[in-house]
């Protein structure tokens, strides 16, 4: 895997001969790389019982010794990253031809190799048995992708989002450095054995604020609200398949920290964990998941509206985690819940690294062809593109939490969770969750609303601009690497008993517990139940994705006879009628206008400012043109940091009024303050 | 020579070397102020060669001779070769009036003695009344910096400060490290060359000294 990985890197050399090869190659490598980490994840997840992969790395410091382990929940990790790698870098080299043709070897070497460095590190980082080998290949992993994301594009834009990124992932790291440095300074070693030994003698308050520092380092990374702002700037600056990569995987990354930090390496030998982790999981996750698709809602630049999507999903897995972590050995509860939350936020990962994927590749193969990312300047693709439309749909539907795709089977299985979360608890604690599933409920509403307005206003309709009108189909490649998505999508939706199997090993391995199939797949692979052992409250309930599949199946024969079949009079197609005006594409519902009842609905949160610009011809009923221009505001944008901002600056200010610039005050103050302190200090040895 | 006699003249060097910290405090022309710390880098190594001469000890030989080379002759003469090359203003142009700082001099030195009086364990390892009038020095250095417009005067300040590190390290019973010492000269020959180059540089672009920086303020 690393043989392919660096062959990748080393292609980008080939660019001294041509971009073109080097293109290829690499991606060709990298492609073979994703393969194999399938393979060697399958391998472990599949076997029984389940085998732990340690490999000694050649000495590279005199003070650690590098390591990689790799045992269920890093396989598992590793097997999410390399389906998305498989797409990505079939969908790539084509991408990127057809994206910016004009782009020089130089720059194609270095996408190449900050391509195959990038997933060499997340892979790396999945499967580290040490502490040292996670930093530096977290630290690869944040400098590949930033490569990455200011490689696309020449302008101001890319490089401001880079630079954003770079500052919030860093100051993230630093926080993650500190919580690592003081376990290896108490473990006296690096590998992850030692520092679980030397975490089980911590005591609690201690863990605790290593904890929150680490998840503060993580959770900038995973984008959690309010910590996201970087993310949509990052994401959509990116080429699309890196886009899809670290939108889909890199966020994952991040939660494998957070599972890895909390449930192994920080946790106490027995007793479960400190609850208020849990909690502060499971809120931040909900108001990330609200937060998220209210904001997708209004954008209409369509990879940036994918991106604040990602917060959402990120959210939606933080709540199935956080709830692990509230029940888990809690004696009251049982092990069913928490495997059962766990398994609901570890499938919802690798459901939304597939469709994510798919979407933002779908989003790259419309930019690559029409150059235009604000869907207000696009409009009637599905015509010109109808496989890139198609799988974009599937994308969609799944994204919004419809079945029979997967994007349903998570967030039912997470439902599922919370509702058996809210039973047990009683008092504020059961509020909490009752509130977080309701709010789940909201999201996944708006989040359908947000597709129909993403799918419709960009692929329905008319085109609205001349780029939108001659935009042509993908190649072949591109579309596999989609189709690979999207078959994924179908899969695991329609099947999703049989990933169960896979999600064994993450879950023994890190609750102790009850396997993901023993709770979720009572009455074989098909169905879904919730095997729940609880006190009596509630029954477990069963769903089987196959039979829902089939049923909308026969459903379509009597859907289409509906529309068709049952019209008693002929029927006559014209264009719509408009009042005797010929229609354009101006006509067309816009994605402002579709998001506009909801940016009424919730004014409070958006806070929006619009203006409205008339420019008439002599008397004030004869309106020449008008202008709109309206937008909303990031609150935690606007409440969080420019606060932050405003007060770092008015420090400054005050600290620049208050000094004089006069270097002999300076010196005298020098000269005052050693007085001070030997007449001070100096007087007290007496 | 016996301790009691090192000891007396340390502490009639000490004397000499207040004496001239206190005509580089109220000296009115630069180059006055220039030739006081010359003398006073000069007491100083005559001092080192005494001690060394009392305890056999060679580095102070060496330390003593490398004083008297570079801050007694070299270091003096390059500055008054700036005054001369500069041409302008051999005004020392204090802060404050030089009446006041000879008076915050006076309570520095008394201040030192007795900051000294109470440091006694420190005392005990350093002949005779090397530590007072090492602190008084250094202290009154910092003074000179810190009333002084120009940077030249300023120089003369930084100087007479390392003068008093110095004669307090030399005045210790079992020695500082030799490569210690060097350090500390090397240390001063940088800053006064740097800001030697810098006044220059400053002077011959804008009319322009230390005292005008404040004006670079946001």
């Amino acid at each position: 895997m690393a043989t392919c990985y660096a062959a990748g890197a080393f292609a980008s050399l080939l660019a001294a001969w041509s971009g073109r090869l080097a293109l290829v190659v690499g991606h060709i490598a990298a492609f073979a790389g994703a393969v194999v980490g399938i393979a060697v994840s399958l391998g472990i997840l599949l076997g029984d019982p389940v085998p732990t992969l340690t490999l000694q790395l050649p000495t590279l410091f005199p003070f650690a010794r590098l390591s990689l382990a790799v045992d269920g929940l890093s396989a598992y990790f590793l097997l999410v990253i390399s389906l998305v790698a498989v797409a990505a870098t079939l969908y790539g080299p084509a991408y990127l031809q057809a994206h910016s043709p004009e782009a020089g070897p130089g720059r194609r070497a270095t996408q190449v190799l900050a391509l195959n460095v990038f997933l060499a590190c997340m892979v790396f980082l999945c499967c580290a048995g040490d502490a040292l080998s996670f930093i530096l290949c977290w630290e690869g992993m944040t400098l590949a992708s930033y490569v990455l994301v200011v490689s696309d594009d020449t302008d101001g834009e890319n490089a401001r989002a880079g630079l954003l990124y770079m500052i919030m992932t860093h100051a993230g790291t630093a926080m993650l450095l500190v919580s690592f440095l003081a376990l290896t300074e108490r473990a006296g070693a690096f590998d992850f054995a030692a520092l679980r030994t030397a975490a089980s003698g911590l005591d609690d308050s201690a863990r605790t604020a290593l904890f929150f520092m680490a998840l503060v380092g993580f959770a900038t990374k995973a984008g959690v609200v309010p910590l996201h702002v970087w993310l949509p700037r990052a994401h959509p600056a990116a080429p699309s398949h890196v886009s899809a990569l670290m939108s889909g995987v890199m966020l994952k990354v991040a939660i494998y920290g957070i599972l890895r930090f909390g449930f192994d390496l920080l946790a106490p030998a027995l007793e479960p964990l400190p609850s208020s982790w849990g909690w502060t999981i499971l809120v931040l996750g909900t108001a990330s998941a609200v937060l998220g698709v209210l904001y997708a809602l209004q954008q209409h630049d369509l990879k940036r509206l994918l991106a604040f999507h990602s917060v959402e999903n990120i959210g939606i897995i933080l709540i199935g985690v956080g709830l692990a972590m509230i029940v888990w050995r809690r004696e009251e509860v049982g092990g069913t819940l928490a495997t059962l939350a766990l398994t609901a936020a570890l499938l919802h990962t690798v459901n939304h690294a597939a469709f994510k994927g798919l979407l933002f590749l779908g989003a790259g193969s419309i930019l690559c062809r029409t150059h235009v990312r604000n869907m207000e300047e696009l409009g009637g693709l599905a015509r010109h593109m109808p496989w890139t439309a198609g799988l974009f749909l599937l994308g969609a539907v799944a994204i919004s939490a419809l079945p029979p795709l997967n994007g349903f089977v998570s967030e039912w299985l997470t439902f599922q969770a919370i509702l058996g979360g809210a039973s047990i608890f009683h008092g504020p604690s059961g509020l909490v969750i009752v509130v977080s599933a309701a709010l789940l409920a909201l999201t996944g509403g708006l989040a359908a609303a947000c597709f129909v307005k993403a799918f419709g206003v960009t692929f329905l309709g008319r085109p609205r601009t001349p780029h939108a009108e001659h935009a042509t189909e993908v190649p072949f490649s591109m579309i596999a690497g989609m189709a690979w998505l999207a078959v994924l999508c179908v899969f695991l939706g329609v099947a999703p008993g049989y990933a169960m199997r896979l999600l064994d090993a993450p879950t023994v391995g890190i609750l102790h517990g009850y396997g993901a199939s023993a709770v979720v797949t009572a009455h074989g692979p098909l169905v879904l139940s919730t095997a729940l052992t609880l006190p009596g409250v509630m029954k477990g309930t069963a769903i089987s994705m196959t039979m829902l599949a089939l049923l909308l199946l026969a459903l379509l024969p009597i859907a289409w006879f509906l529309r068709r079949g049952l019209r008693p009079y002929p029927v006559r197609t014209e264009p719509t009628w408009t009042c005797g005006m010929s229609p354009t594409a101006r006509f067309d519902y816009t994605a402002t206008a579709f998001a506009k009842p909801l940016s009424l609905v919730f004014a409070t949160l958006y806070r929006p400012r619009h203006e409205v610009i008339r420019e008439t011809a002599g008397s004030p009923y004869i309106i020449k043109r008008i202008h709109y221009s309206g937008e909303v505001v990031d609150l935690a944008e606007t409440q969080i940091y420019h606060r932050v901002q405003h007060g770092i600056t008015a420090l400054s200010k005050a600290i620049r009024d208050n000094s004089t610039g006069r270097i002999h005050g300076y010196i005298g103050f020098v000269l005052g303050a050693l007085f001070l302190a030997l007449l001070v200090f100096g007087g007290g040895q007496r | 020579m016996s301790i009691e006699i090192v000891h007396r003249i340390i502490n009639d060097f000490g004397a000499l070397l207040l004496f001239t910290m206190i005509l580089i405090v109220a000296a009115n022309q630069i180059s006055g102020a220039i030739y006081a710390v010359a003398a006073q880098s000069l007491f100083i190594a005559i001092a080192g060669a005494v001690l060394a001469t009392a305890t056999g000890n060679v580095d102070l030989w060496i330390i003593a001779g490398i004083t008297l080379i570079v801050k007694a002759m070299v270091l003096p003469w390059l500055l008054l070769w700036v005054i001369r090359r500069m041409d302008v203003k051999r005004e020392v142009e204090p802060v404050i009036p030089t009446l006041t700082t000879l008076a915050l001099a006076m309570v520095v030195v008394v201040m030192s003695f007795h900051l000294s009086a109470s440091l006694d364990t420190v005392r005990q390892t350093i002949t005779g009344n090397a530590l007072p009038v090492g602190i008084a020095l250094t202290l009154n250095g910092v003074l000179v910096m810190a009333t002084r417009k120009t940077a030249l005067s300023q120089m003369v300040g930084l100087f007479s400060s390392e003068n008093g590190i110095f004669f307090t390290a030399m005045a210790v019973n079992k020695g500082m490290p030799l490569i210690i010492e060097i350090g500390v000269i090397l240390d001063v020959i940088l800053a006064v060359l740097v800001m030697t180059i810098m006044v220059l540089r400053v002077r011959s672009t804008v009319d322009a000294d230390i005292a005008d920086l404040h004006r670079l303020r946001g």
